[in-house]
């Protein structure tokens, strides 16, 4: 399987891990991953004018005939929304007129579902099955929205997932509550308190690690985490790793492949545990 | 008092005719995260707006709490999308020049594609703390998180296509 893939201006930043874990993973799935050509920013949650925003994701889907992967749930929620306003013909006519490369039509993947179809059941590249493990499905808000393939009230894909990996997912009542991360910089506090209460709630459901599909929940989650504890008077140390990073682990990839060093929570106790287990 | 009805035409065109349609059954409110923040409420808003009543619907810290997460748009039974008001207004106060932190982040983040292409998030903090420098401190205390291991892109990355990308920015805002 060949797709083209669209990385997000954070892979060279706060987002590295999810850049380095996804080609990984994809790497040992035998996908093969073409980076989109000359690929810009899709406007994130900050491009007010919707015309804008749908011009920059069709620049970017108007790159390639193949489907197009990412693995952060805001570029895929821009590429989606855009797919479908293009759908309208005024809209696209509009959109063409200023792009150098026309846009016809896209097929828009999250990473997730990607792996989710190329890693069966009891499929044999799993070679560090999750036995026991503890985790909190976190879908957060745009992997889901605007709808189309995942519920946005109940999903259950990562469940799936995670089940398929063999651990076990924990009832996780705010899943799908936003973290925040959107508003975080201009009102702190705000953000602050909602990626606390997703923490907590992770703490109380038992959790020993939270999966995110977004590097803005990751690093609302994980590089705030140790700020949050200190400010709330609270400790929760649960490592946050991106989905991409729980698979690679359960295909037996290594730290380095994945990036594991950069997380801020360490998840290296959880995978001791994990290849005790293993081990038995 | 009659309503400044230009104005309310404007957020109609941006967000939606279907923004009409609203029974103020005020689901948006109940399902939105930064709800308990926010004054007037997400359906007050959307009342203000159709009321023309530009002043309370522009000068608010409504806008800005909104995170984008889009659970009011998935869920309200009349298909509106309440972001999209939010959004709407947002891009009328940017054009009449109504300035907050939180219009100026959005404008140097918008800067910053129509320049680079791509966001460099060192320069975006770097630039919005002049403006705040009140955010100083978290941005320090990130700094020190994200800079060990990593993850702090210190290069701006500028696309081959900028004009286009400019293009796009300036030619598709609808004035």
């Amino acid at each position: 399987m060949k797709l083209a893939y669209y990385p997000g201006c954070v892979s060279k930043s706060t987002g590295k891990e999810m850049d380095t874990s996804t080609r990984a993973v994809c790497r040992a799935l035998e996908i093969e991953l073409e980076e989109l050509d000359d690929w810009n920013c899709c406007g994130a949650t900050h491009v007010s004018n919707d015309l804008v925003a749908t011009g920059l994701a069709a620049r970017n889907m108007a790159q390639t005939d193949l489907p197009i992967m990412t693995a952060c749930s805001i570029c895929y929620s821009n590429l989606r929304a855009a797919a479908m306003r293009l759908e309208e013909p005024e809209t696209l006519e509009r959109v063409n007129a200023v792009l150098d490369k026309k846009y016809s039509s896209a097929k828009i993947h999250h990473a997730l579902d990607v792996i989710l179809e190329a890693l069966a059941e009891d499929d044999e590249r799993i070679v560090v099955p999750l036995k026991e493990l503890k985790v909190a499905p976190y879908y957060g808000c745009l992997l889901t929205r605007p709808t189309g393939q995942y519920s946005p009230e109940f999903p259950v894909v990562l469940e799936e997932l995670i089940k398929n990996l063999q651990a076990e997912p924990v009832d996780f009542r705010l899943k799908t509550l936003c973290c925040g991360g959107p508003i975080f910089m201009p009102q702190e506090k705000a953000a602050d308190d909602i990626a606390f209460r997703i923490l907590k709630e992770a703490k109380k459901a038992g959790a020993e690690v939270i999966v995110t599909v977004c590097p803005l929940c990751h690093l609302m989650l994980d590089a705030k985490q140790k700020i949050l504890e200190k400010k709330m008077g609270e400790k929760i140390e649960i490592p946050v790793l991106y989905v991409t990073q729980l698979v690679g682990i359960a295909l037996g990839l290594g730290p380095d492949e994945l990036g594991l060093e950069m997380n801020s929570v360490s998840p290296m106790a959880m995978m001791e545990k994990v290849y005790e287990k293993n081990s038995e | 008092m009659t309503g400044d009805e230009q104005f309310k035409q404007e957020v109609l065109r941006l967000a939606g005719a279907e923004v009409l349609t609203c029974i103020q059954c005020g689901t948006c409110s109940a399902s939105c995260p930064t709800a308990h923040l926010m004054n007037p409420s997400i359906r007050k808003l959307i009342k203000l707006c159709l009321e023309g009543n530009k002043e309370e619907a522009l000068h608010n810290e409504t806008l800005w709490l909104c995170t984008s997460c889009l659970l009011c748009t998935v869920r309200c039974p009349r298909g509106i999308r309440p972001k999209a008001v939010v959004s709407a207004l947002k891009d009328i106060a940017e054009r009449e020049g109504l300035r907050s932190k939180d219009a100026d982040y959005e404008q140097f983040f918008l800067k910053q594609i129509k320049d680079y292409g791509r966001i460099a998030e060192l320069a975006l903090t770097g630039e919005f703390l002049l403006v705040f420098p009140q955010g100083a401190v978290q941005s320090m205390q990130m700094g020190l998180e994200l800079l060990p291991r990593g993850k702090i892109g210190w290069e701006i990355e500028k696309i081959k296509g900028r004009d286009e990308v400019k293009r796009i920015v300036e030619e598709l805002r609808e004035k």
